[in-house]
């Protein structure tokens, strides 16, 4: 078996009309972890992942899938994956047993088998008190718990799931989480996941990659990607008795300065982290310059998105929220 | 009269905007001239042996002459259905609520659509008429004729669309009202809107008899094919008069209920 | 073989779907009773022409309404196929290593199933009309005839389907069976039609499948010399569009 999850090669794909939603991605994902591509809605995602679980035929460029190409050999790479797409289409008017069983029978199961897997499942993924009620009256969250149970009927080596969360309220999201987690460690399944969720993307994956207007911007471990961004954010706001300029011009002498950064003061990139803050206060109290409010914040994705292609990812911040 | 100034102009323009709104969707009116013309086509074709031959069948010129005035009937009623639809369309969203909250007259939201049905129901019987005699039909009635079965026509198309309006208000839901079309195209083969009620037979042939539609589409036919009297006419006219001021009435109660409802 | 269990359990899937809403399987139910019913009672006069030689003219109805009941059936499991495709289920499907040709086979199975289910209503209806059934071998014959058309409506819409993507394609699946049909002799014999329309159901397959059914039904026995135009029609028929069926299942990775 190979040791890359996934590996693709100048994937492109174009629509009629020459709108290239992926446009010449090169990505590897090494097996076992938990890889996070985000970006914002209709930077290529979904096609993607369409592309990687066989869907969608490539308009040029390799990929390969649990060692196997997309293209010459779809059927071994589907037998090999397992797929969780967006909007979970799951038929409202059959039950998650029955749909767990069709499942196993897609994949060539014989009948006990289909039944013990669905019942172990239906088990791991908490449903086995909805397992014979119609998928219409589930909740959004068990819905994704179903539709994950699904993609897991034949114990897959590299799980997709498009956008697992959206539209989750905050505890369905965090039992998903949980679920994600637990599968990647306790079956060691390589997941790979799209989100347009920047918290997403920083609490499950080990990896991740960037993708803005079909083309990938940043790609490495949530820490080395914010690393690479710079040091801490300090700003400060000054306080009646005291200008914006005044608070400048004494944290210029601590690090980089990031103008505009904070309405009514400044902000400058501290280099010493937490321990130059308090240096950065005896300062400014030995300068009498008066301030307001204070805080140091972490690089987050969202400013290696920001620094990658200048702009917020859309909705991040009330998605998180 | 200065009440009633208004009260016209705003029934011209919601019938107006119904009748563009109609004309400009192919879904609306194709079906309500595609499927009665086909059939009249394939029951022309299929049953051209009927007249002369089979007993009870009336005397005509040929099956043609006999078949235009079901054709007409049905297109009616599958462009009222496909109206009252669309006025439930309007309910689901939120058209109706915006003219309720106007100055609108809380008539001439009835007025308005009725009078769309009223006039489409008219161009209707004159385009089917038409068609018809490209292909040979003629009106025995002559002028007199045309004016029974265009009257005939539109007191049938206010019927409908009063029906379609009770419907879209009750049931609030485009899908409702177009789902109840199948029925009434059931209630049209249990009629003598395609075949003489005089060749059927047994419990069909009681059904049929008591089906109001037969003795509209009869006293249309009549006109056409020849035997028509002032009391065919009269009969006709009262029943469809009769049908639409059931419907058009029902509506009328069921938009005061839902108004009330609504303050 | 394994294509097989997989067509089956779609197939079991989709019947499920009909038997569980109400919306889709009532009018599956009563549709080819009222064709049946409607037709045979508003035209019953019509059998008194020389052409049907005394023929019931409710048993000449019996093999129509099997046909437009399978036919219909047919329709409804390319409606389902559309929806598939609309809602993201087709996705699943697509996505597992299950044979493509399953796919199709599916839905189709799931409507040939619905079809042996309305002819037998038809059937049983008839009998209630007081129609008795035609000998083992002609009724056998006229279940295989609904079958063939059953199975050839179900590729033509799931061709249409596949094509299209969209439920909004129901009318055009809808209205080429049901013209089919009625552009046949679906009311007289051949031999009773006038002008334009004897044209047309000269070339028509449908009318070869539904006088070779008539025929079955008609004399209770199978006349060979009107069973063999309708066999090469309906097998025909179903060729050509099973190919249609089956030519968008290579391209669905295109799209």
């Amino acid at each position: 078996m190979s040791d890359q999850a996934v590996e693709t090669q100048d994937l492109v794909r174009e629509y009629k009309g020459g709108v290239k939603a992926v446009d010449g991605v090169s990505l590897t994902v090494e097996s076992g972890g938990i890889f996070g591509f985000l970006g914002p809605n209709g930077a290529g995602k979904s096609t993607m992942v369409r592309m990687l679980t066989t869907l969608l035929r490539p308009t040029s460029g390799t990929a390969i899938v649990a060692g196997h190409d997309v293209m010459k050999e779809p059927g071994v790479v589907r037998r090999r994956i397992g797929v969780a797409l967006q909007d979970a289409a799951i038929d409202p008017y059959m039950t998650g047993r029955e749909l767990l069983r069709l499942q196993g029978v897609l994949h060539g199961m014989k009948r006990a088998e289909c039944r013990a897997r669905a019942d172990v499942l239906l088990g791991r993924v908490d449903l086995e008190d909805a397992a014979d009620r119609r998928v219409g009256t589930y909740s959004g969250g068990m819905r994704r718990r179903l539709d994950l149970a699904l993609s897991l009927v034949h114990e897959p080596v590299v799980l997709f799931l498009d956008e697992p969360t959206t539209g989750l309220d905050p505890v369905s999201r965090v039992t998903l989480w949980d679920e994600v987690r637990r599968l990647n460690v306790e079956h060691g399944t390589t997941v790979f996941l799209t989100t347009q969720y920047l918290e997403e993307a920083d609490q499950l994956a080990d990896r991740v990659a960037i993708i803005d207007g079909g083309q990938i911007v940043a790609d490495g471990t949530p820490k080395a990607l914010k690393a690479g961004i710079g040091h801490p954010l300090l700003s400060v706001v000054a306080a009646e008795g005291s200008t914006p300029d005044d608070v400048a011009r004494v944290l210029a002498g601590f690090g980089e300065m990031v103008p505009g950064a904070r309405e009514g003061g400044a902000a400058v990139r501290l280099p010493g982290g937490s321990t130059a803050m308090a240096d950065a206060v005896r300062a400014l109290d030995d300068a009498g310059v008066r301030f307001a409010e204070i805080d140091l914040a972490e690089p987050t994705l969202d400013d290696v998105f920001l620094a990658s292609t200048g702009r917020h990812l859309a909705g991040s911040d009330d998605a998180t929220a | 009269m200065t009440a009633a100034v208004p009260v016209i102009r705003q029934t011209a323009a919601l019938a107006w905007r119904s009748i563009v709104t109609t004309v400009r969707l192919p879904q609306a009116w194709f079906p309500a001239l595609f499927f009665p013309l086909v059939l009249m086509a394939i029951f022309t074709a299929s049953f051209g042996g009927a007249p002369g031959t089979i007993p009870g069948f009336p005397p005509v010129r040929s099956f043609l002459d006999f078949a235009v005035s079901g054709a007409i009937i049905q297109g009616v009623l599958i462009g009222g259905t496909t109206a009252g639809a669309a006025f439930a369309t309007d309910i689901e969203g939120g058209f109706f609520d915006r003219l309720v909250a106007s100055p609108t007259s809380r008539t001439s939201i009835l007025t308005g659509r009725l009078g769309a049905s009223i006039a489409l129901g008219v161009g209707q019987a004159l385009l089917f008429i038409a068609i018809a005699a490209i292909f040979g039909a003629r009106v025995d009635g002559g002028l007199i004729g045309i004016i029974v079965v265009v009257v005939i026509a539109s007191l049938f198309a206010a019927a409908v669309g009063g029906l379609g309006v009770f419907l879209a208000l009750r049931t609030g839901s485009g899908e409702a009202v177009q789902g109840m079309f199948p029925l009434f195209f059931a209630l049209l083969f249990f009629s003598s809107a395609f075949f003489p009620l005089d060749t059927m037979v047994g419990w069909y042939h009681d059904v049929a008899a008591l089906n109001p539609i037969t003795y509209l589409v009869e006293s249309m036919r009549l006109e056409i094919i020849g035997g028509a009297t002032i009391w065919t006419a009269l009969a006709g006219i009262g029943i469809a008069l009769g049908l639409a001021l059931i419907t058009v009435g029902a509506s009328a109660l069921e938009l005061r209920r839902r108004l009330r409802v609504a303050a | 073989m394994k294509g097989l269990a997989v067509s089956l359990g779609l197939a079991g899937r989709n019947l499920l779907l009909v038997r569980r809403v109400p919306s889709v399987f009532i009018p599956s139910l009563i549709m080819p009773l009222f064709i049946l019913i409607a037709t045979s009672g508003a035209f019953h006069g019509i059998g008194a022409l020389p052409q049907f030689a005394g023929a019931s003219y409710l048993a000449f109805t019996i093999p129509m309404a099997a046909t437009m009941g399978a036919g219909f059936a047919g329709i409804n499991s390319g409606m389902t196929v559309a929806r598939d495709l609309e809602g993201g289920f087709f996705d699943r499907l697509q996505s597992s290593p299950a044979p493509r040709v399953a796919l199709i086979m599916g839905p189709m199975f799931a409507a040939l199933v619905r079809s042996i289910f309305t002819t037998t209503i038809v059937f049983i209806a008839g009998l209630i009309g007081g129609v008795w059934l035609p000998g083992l071998l002609p009724l056998l014959l006229i279940y295989g005839f609904a079958l063939l058309f059953g199975a050839s409506a179900s590729c033509w819409a799931i061709g249409v389907a596949l094509r299209a993507r969209t439920i909004q394609a129901a009318p055009i699946m809808q209205l080429v069976v049901f013209l089919s049909v009625f552009m046949s002799v679906a009311y007289v014999p051949l031999s009773a039609l006038h002008g334009w329309l004897g044209n047309v159901a000269k070339f028509n397959p449908v009318t070869y499948i539904l006088t070779a059914s008539r025929s079955a039904e008609l004399t209770g026995s199978i006349i060979w010399s009107e069973t063999w135009p309708g066999l090469i029609a309906g097998f025909g028929l179903l060729i050509l569009l099973g190919i249609f069926a089956l030519a968008p299942l290579r391209h669905l990775e295109n799209r």
